[in-house]
């Protein structure tokens, strides 16, 4: 999987493109855990490249959203196909995560 | 050993690298059994969920290990077999996951339920699991006689 990381302003947006599924989990796990522990606690995950999402992608998100919040932070999402989608209203994660519609309206919610 | 096996069957082994090419393979075997696209990705996530659970519960992320996944299709059903060779599901031990509490885990099998019509396994061969995954046509019934 291939994982872009981007700074816009204090927001830091990271576009990995691809399946987010168990074999690429640890991989965006690691990029994540190393983002927050450096302090950028603003996030942005653009999912526009991610056609397929399994039990260990989204864990691997709810458990670096959780981490940045209690931080001060949070991980925010965008931009989600509509099959990735389907699986966030599934799992009910699309109440609990902050879920914008494009990446400009995601970076320009942290005000 | 990874690649298609009989017609209808493909044989992964237990890395979870393994996944996508599974599922590149899936697909094709979907569309010849004429399975419209849009059911297609619920059924890759369904059969993925059960052989990541073979790799992490089954085999205990051991690589290598054999994890065979056959599709075969009648009139009104699509009927999917994932089969491992290492330790046996034990339904005690499932729990099914508290969505309001936001895990970060557990809930694969909530995940194939969402997309299958029906979902078994049987335990009783000498080794490992065999999972079955079935997803009636569109506008048949669960519960008919297969054709």
């Amino acid at each position: 999987m291939e994982i872009e990381v981007t700074q816009s302003k204090s927001v830091t947006v990271v576009v990995p493109s691809g399946d987010l599924d168990m074999g690429a989990a640890d991989q965006i796990r690691r990029v994540l855990t190393e983002l927050i522990d450096k302090g950028q606690l603003k996030l942005v995950m653009d999912l526009g490249g991610v056609g397929y999402i399994d039990s260990s992608g989204l864990g691997t998100l709810v458990a670096a959203m959780k981490q940045a919040r209690a931080a001060g932070g949070n991980l925010k999402l965008c931009a989600l196909q509509d099959d990735v989608r389907s699986i966030f209203e599934m799992t009910r994660l699309i109440k609990v995560m902050a879920v914008h519609a494009t990446r400009q309206e995601a970076v320009a919610s942290w005000g | 050993m990874i690649g298609e096996g009989p017609e209808g069957t493909f044989v992964l082994t237990s890395e979870p690298q393994r996944l996508a090419g599974l599922r590149e393979w899936l697909r094709e075997e979907l569309t010849r059994h004429k399975v419209e696209q849009q059911e297609q990705f619920g059924l890759q996530v369904a059969v993925g969920e059960i052989c990541s659970n073979s790799i992490k519960h089954a085999y205990n992320w051991l690589g290598g290990k054999p994890i065979h996944v056959s599709v075969r299709g009648t009139d009104d059903r699509l009927i999917i077999e994932v089969r491992d060779f290492g330790k046996k599901f034990d339904p005690q031990s499932y729990q099914p996951p508290d969505l309001e509490a936001v895990p970060e885990g557990g809930i694969g099998l909530h995940l194939v339920r969402q997309f299958v019509d029906e979902l078994s396994f049987d335990v009783t061969e000498e080794q490992g699991t065999r999972w079955t995954l079935v997803k009636y046509r569109p506008g048949r019934t669960p519960g008919a006689r297969p054709a």
